[in-house]
């Protein structure tokens, strides 16, 4: 695990998570430029291997707030508590989404009752259970998913991301 | 479990040295403005600000609403016709005063629909087609032309003008514009002097506003700003947030949210101002309904969620109220309207119980209407009321009344000419008439029955729409369509050995007995050129330097930034090409009167079409004088609103509203006509218990042509779906995404089950168009007879399940839309 996300990582445990932890989480944005250690770049890298949490942190319906392929890419990490497109884990039902809507970069939040994805700016609402296929909206692409495996021992990676996330050029920074 | 379309992880950036352009959405009539892109492919712009067009920090994650976001679908790779290869972006530009770097999902998702020859839009039209050898076949522009312009003369001589039919475009945007209407206009009225021409969606030539004319209102008299200044927004028979998207999110959302109250503040000084109020009137309980709610509280919105076909009645009642009540504008009717009399005679005699019944709307509801349109704000302050309509109105029970029941109520209450007030179209596509005049009368003719059913034309030209699938009662059109076409089919097939003349004399005798010569122009291969004997290759949106207005009469030039593919041309090009055909056939037989009205097509460039064109809107409010190309691109994304004043220091100035002036009006009488027998008959009927309504959605823009090239839209919607209530959907036994089958005594069609309480029980609403399933195979054929314009969002139809599409109800969402 990078030096990143294990800081991360510790931060999350303090912090699994209702709504009220949502806004605390969520990265700044530019931070991670401003830290001088992150660049675009003009080729698609691969992507990290990072973990993002252990199945046993996972509560049904309940978000975990991180990040990924880096700091500046909020992400959340569901357990649905029932099967969803490329879900994970024994139900397959753990799915993760960017967190900035594919319209124009809105934080999304998370409505358990519906598993929706909303975004406060213009309105757009992504279905967690289909791939985060935009359900009604002006966003271009459906909700960015996080690629998740599991390991032997119940600890949940994300490997990589479909589509391209909301303001960048390459989905991986250096 | 099924997979979900994402498109690519990574966006090649413009290279600070790429070509720009500027163009406004191809789409609806907001008309976006946008910014193009393009440069060579293998060439890619760097992370830092000097080193692309953007001049963005692409090493930074970029903030919300950054306006330099670039999503794949607003990107694509296009091979150009000497075979180089270029990167476009198509950017939403957030120097545009219309949309600020905003998008919808339609206009956001551009790059997918440029021509290239590798991806979904392979299967443009590139070269003219003939009907050859049971098929449609490649042909050169001048044999398509020289079969076309012969059927045409020899039709016109033998039979007269009225024996060509056209229904053709005419509107703004792609495809559209003042270049290709005015062309048009002149080949088929000064040249052939036709009565038999009809608009893309309509049976017939005409207005789908004429009570609004009648009454002395042009159709888009207002501007954005006055949404953003209104006190209240009155929707009638729209769902915004789905088809006027940014219109609704940059315009009327600030309204309601109090965004704009420091503007009011600024610009209507001296009068008390509170956040905006919208009213919607819909069947529906849309996502617009649910976004405003969210947006400006429940308390600021009022969903009046009306029975279909009832909006005069309910019209009518809320003039009725604002006038028992006094809160009617006496100075503004006394000064500057007549016809009062006829108006209170007709429409304030509208009994209020009777309304109740019809509307489904409580009188505690029309009260609450009746006040926040028009009860003073205070005693010197009359609210400032916008009230905006489209296809839920004009295409509603009875047109002609249907517009003149809000025209009164605007004209009632004073509210036009002063900022925060109007009375227009919210509008479809955008808008770009102009046109030498219509040789017919009104109400004009109905050119699907007379002449397409009924036999009188014998040629039909059709260019930029679909009417196998989108014109009224279309199963039946369909079928003398198929039938008329084949006719002259059999006759080409038993002379396809024959010379060009060997075939004219084929088709002509076979025209004679009944059949129907079928040119399409379009740019893709759609339905209704299955049937056609021509099939013209047109260019599109960026591959033609055209011009067009939006919902506030912004003009603007949409730049070409790329070749159409293969030898397709513009629309104004190929008329030009039939239109010196014909003229030089006429010329040749020394009949110069005829050779002289298909004259003056040389234009060379799109330009001189365009000031050719400024002859048809003079004092209309597309007038744009002598504006040019040069002034319009220095103006950019966002143009110049018509009328043009004048042209001053070598720019054209603009009109931001109508009607300043001590303009007259008239109030048009317009009484709840009920409903007409081809209806009533099917509401009485047991068989059709369910009210058939429809209208657009989000994702999709009209008949679909571009979005069945979009992976993403066609993810969401690769059926037609129809909303149908939980409780019908329990007594029917049907799930989401079951296939179901709608059917009348008008035709039938199969639709993708949503259950959804949008509707009332007993309504559905299902998609206005889709190549998988017309809707309008399930239309009357009843027109208003004063306009000639049909009631397409009415019709009754019965349901039948035909089972489960395995893996659809996996793919597909059907989490209800109209939820924030």
């Amino acid at each position: 695990m990078s030096e990143v996300s294990r800081r991360h990582f510790l931060k999350l445990g303090a912090c699994v998570v209702g709504g009220a932890c949502a806004a605390d989480a969520l990265p700044s944005l530019g931070q991670a430029a401003d830290n001088g250690d992150v660049t675009t770049l003009r080729t698609t890298l691969p992507y990290p291997r990072l973990k993002l949490a252990a199945i046993g942190q996972l509560t049904t319906e309940h978000e975990l707030l991180t990040t990924y392929p880096d700091q500046a890419s909020p992400v959340v990490l569901v357990k649905l508590g029932r099967p969803a497109h490329n879900g994970v884990g024994p139900d397959r039902d753990i799915v993760a989404f960017s967190r900035r809507c594919s319209h124009m970069g809105g934080a999304l939040a998370f409505h358990a009752e519906t598993g929706t994805f909303h975004c406060p700016l213009h309105y757009a609402m992504f279905d967690a259970r289909k791939g985060g296929l935009m359900v009604i909206g002006q966003a271009t692409d459906n909700l960015p998913q996080i690629e998740l495996e599991v390991d032997t021992t119940g600890d949940i990676y994300a490997v990589g991301v479909k589509g391209l996330l909301y303001g960048r050029q390459a989905n991986v920074l250096a | 479990m099924s997979s979900t379309y994402h498109g690519e992880d990574r966006v090649p950036v413009p290279p600070a040295d790429a070509q720009q352009f500027t163009t406004v959405c191809s789409y609806c009539i907001v008309g976006c403005g946008y910014k193009v892109y393009k440069w060579p492919l293998g060439k890619e712009g760097g992370p830092l600000p000097h080193q692309n067009a953007l001049k963005a920090d692409y090493r930074r994650q970029q903030p919300e609403q950054a306006g330099t976001w670039i999503s794949p679908a607003m990107h694509s790779v296009v091979t150009e016709q000497d075979g180089n290869k270029f990167n476009i972006v198509v950017l939403p530009d957030k120097d545009c005063v219309v949309n600020k770097g905003n998008h919808s999902v339609r206009g956001g998702t551009h790059g997918d629909v440029l021509y290239a020859p590798d991806r979904p839009t392979a299967d443009r039209l590139t070269h003219p087609l003939l009907y050859r050898g049971q098929s449609q076949l490649p042909t050169t522009w001048d044999e398509a032309i020289e079969l076309g312009a012969r059927v045409i003369k020899a039709s016109l001589d033998k039979w007269g003008p009225d024996t060509i039919a056209m229904k053709f475009f005419d509107h703004g945007g792609g495809g559209g514009g003042f270049e290709n209407n005015w062309a048009v206009g002149k080949f088929f009225f000064t040249g052939i002097g036709t009565k038999m021409a009809s608009i893309h969606n309509r049976p017939a030539y005409n207005s789908e506003v004429f009570a609004s004319g009648d009454a002395g209102i042009a159709p888009l008299p207002s501007a954005y700003l006055d949404a953003e200044l209104a006190d209240t927004i009155m929707v009638i028979g729209a769902n915004s947030y789905e088809t006027q998207s940014i219109y609704f999110l940059e315009h009327m959302l600030p309204s309601l949210g109090g965004g704009t109250l420091p503007l009011k503040q600024q610009l209507l000084p001296g009068e008390p101002h509170a956040r905006g109020r919208m009213i919607i009137v819909d069947p529906r309980r849309t996502s617009t309904v649910a976004v405003a709610e969210a947006h400006a509280g429940k308390d600021n919105v009022l969903h009046l969620q009306i029975n279909n076909g009832t909006d005069i009645a309910l019209l009518n009642a809320l003039s009725r109220l604002i006038h028992e009540q006094g809160w009617h504008d006496q100075e503004f009717i006394t000064r500057r309207t007549e016809n009062f009399a006829a108006f209170q005679a007709a429409n304030l005699a509208q009994n209020l119980d009777e309304a109740v019944r019809l509307t489904g709307i409580s009188k505690a509801q029309m009260m609450t209407a009746a006040e926040w349109i028009a009860k003073p704000k205070v005693n010197t302050a009359r609210r400032r009321t916008l009230f905006l309509y489209e296809k839920g109105l004009i295409w509603g029970l009875k047109n002609y009344e249907n517009v003149a029941s809000v025209v009164d109520l605007a004209l009632l209450t004073g509210n036009l000419g002063k900022p925060g007030t109007g009375c227009g179209r919210l509008g479809g596509h955008q808008e770009g008439y102009s046109r030498p005049a219509y040789p017919g009368q009104r109400p004009p003719v109905n050119v699907d029955e007379i002449a397409i059913k009924g036999g009188a034309s014998k040629v039909f030209w059709v260019a930029g729409c679909n009417p196998a699938g989108g014109t009224l009662n279309a199963q039946q059109f369909r079928a003398y369509l198929a039938h008329r076409t084949a006719l002259v089919n059999q006759a080409l097939d038993a002379t396809s050995s024959g010379s060009l003349n060997d075939r004219m004399t084929a088709v002509m005798t076979a025209l004679d007995k009944g059949g129907l010569f079928l040119i399409v122009q379009d740019i893709y291969p759609i339905e209704t050129a299955k049937y056609a004997h021509i099939v013209f290759p047109a260019a599109q949106w960026g591959e033609m330097n055209l011009t067009s207005i939006n919902g506030e009469r912004r003009l603007r030039l949409y730049q070409q930034f790329m070749d159409a593919p293969g030898i397709a041309e513009p629309d104004w090009k190929i008329m030009a090409r039939m239109a010196q055909r014909v003229e030089s056939a006429y010329r040749a037989e020394g009949k110069v009167e005829m050779a002289a009205r298909f004259s003056g097509f040389t234009w060379t460039s799109d330009e001189e079409v365009f000031r050719a064109a400024s002859a048809g809107v003079k004092g209309a409010q597309e007038d744009y004088g002598d504006t040019t190309y040069a002034m319009l691109k220095a103006l950019g994304t966002n143009g110049v609103q018509t009328p043009v004043q004048e042209i001053r220091q070598g720019m054209p100035v603009g009109t931001t509203r109508l009607y300043m002036d001590e303009k007259q009006f008239t109030f048009i009488p317009s009484a709840w006509p009920g409903f007409p027998p081809q209806i009533q008959k099917l509401i009485d009927d047991p068989r059709y218990p369910f009210w058939v309504n429809n209208g657009r959605a989000n994702h999709g823009w009209q008949t679909l042509y571009d979005d069945l090239r979009k992976p993403y839209v066609m993810g969401r919607a690769p059926f037609p779906h129809v909303e149908i209530h939980p409780q019908d959907a329990r007594s029917l036994d049907i799930a989401n995404g079951d296939l179901i089958e709608l059917f009348n005594p008008y035709g039938s069609v199969t639709a993708m089950a949503v259950i959804t309480d949008s509707n009332t029980p007993g309504h559905i609403f299902m998609l206005f168009e889709h190549p998988k399933g017309w809707l309008n195979s399930l239309t009357t054929g009843y027109v208003d007879p004063a306009t000639t314009i049909p009631y397409y969002k009415g019709t009754k139809a019965g349901i039948r399940k035909l089972g489960e599409l395995p893996g659809l109800g996996e793919q597909l969402s059907f989490i209800p839309t109209n939820r924030t």
